[in-house]
């Protein structure tokens, strides 16, 4: 194992709208589905499949309910999550930081 | 609602950028700031004919004279108010958030903003019955800084603090500015024309503190189509 910031990438995490997912649940503490749906432009199908591999790993928990007669799911991120995204956003930025030095190096 | 694509690539830079938006997006639609400047500002006000229509006591030391003017109806008033309208704000915040399906941030803000009116109160209780020696001294100071006006600015600062939020950062210290005048300068005695324009200035900084968050955190609307 070198130690390239890309390897330090984990695959459940680097993935664009699962990132956006964390991202959001981690500014929000508790967000809706449709939250969710509306800010990342994802179809309903398609946002479900991407919870339901958050939640699998670990990520996020999902708790169904009601407000009023309308169905509800809160989607909240768990302390793994928060650590993967912030090891995510750290990798994220020394991979740009290792890529802008080797642009910037000479030869 | 998100008018561009919410992702428009893979490479680190675009993924940070787009979870910087994501982020700033969120912390947009959990802020409800003009309600609590606007609650207070109503309370501001009110207290104005509080003040003015109760009864003032004059207690006073004998050695060395120093005397405490103070109105009875306010220190029933300021707590109980203050109280009920950090209950009121975190309900709004919670209902607020529900409908639009994103967590608030309430929660330290209403907390501290009951604890430090509870403890101001206190403080200016205890100043009443133990008038410092000293009108001049510093601890004469800090107990000026127990009023009602310093526990709305200093609250206001948590909730600044919560919801990131720069822009009532610098509206909280321009009210605290507006609360320290009359502390700097010593309090308006009661019967002076003066008497009531700390309470206009400051629920006047907080009024026009709130219609201005208020229209700028006025939902957008689509242009209909």
């Amino acid at each position: 194992m070198t130690g390239h910031p890309a390897n330090g990438l984990d695959d459940t995490v680097h993935q664009r709208v699962r990132l956006g997912i964390l991202t959001i649940a981690h500014e929000a503490r508790l967000v809706e589905f449709s939250y969710l749906r509306d800010n990342l432009e994802l179809t309903a199908g398609n946002l479900s499949q991407h919870l339901g591999v958050l939640e699998n790993a670990g990520l996020i928990t999902i708790e169904k309910g009601y407000a009023g007669k309308r169905a509800r799911t809160w989607v909240t991120l768990t302390k793994a999550g928060q650590t993967a995204l912030a090891e995510e956003i750290t990798q994220l930025k020394l991979l740009i930081s290792q890529v802008e030095h080797t642009d910037t190096s000479p030869g | 609602m998100a008018t561009e694509a919410a992702y428009q690539g893979d490479d680190p830079d675009r993924l940070l950028s787009n979870t910087r938006e994501l982020a700033q997006r969120v912390r947009k639609d959990q802020r409800a700031t003009w309600f609590p400047l606007l609650v207070f500002a109503v309370l501001t006000f009110v207290s104005i004919p509080v003040r003015r229509y109760s009864g003032h006591h004059l207690d006073c030391l004998a050695v060395p004279r120093v005397c405490t003017v103070y109105s009875d109806a306010e220190f029933v008033y300021w707590p109980i108010a203050l109280v009920l309208a950090y209950v009121a704000i975190a309900a709004f915040y919670i209902r607020r958030s529900r409908a639009r399906g994103v967590g608030t941030r309430v929660r330290p803000y209403a907390i501290a903003g009951i604890i430090i009116a509870v403890a101001l109160t206190g403080v200016a209780l205890w100043e009443v019955h133990n008038p410092p020696a000293d009108p001049m001294g510093l601890n004469r100071m800090v107990y000026r800084l127990a009023t009602p006006g310093a526990a709305i600015g200093l609250a206001l600062l948590v909730l600044a603090w919560a919801e990131r939020n720069r822009a009532l950062l610098l509206l909280t210290l321009a009210y605290l500015a507006a609360v320290l005048l009359p502390i700097i300068f010593g309090p308006v005695q009661p019967g002076s024309p003066w008497y009531f324009y700390p309470a206009i200035l400051q629920g006047g900084v907080l009024l026009l503190g709130g219609i201005g968050f208020a229209l700028a955190q006025r939902p957008l609307r689509s242009p209909a189509s």
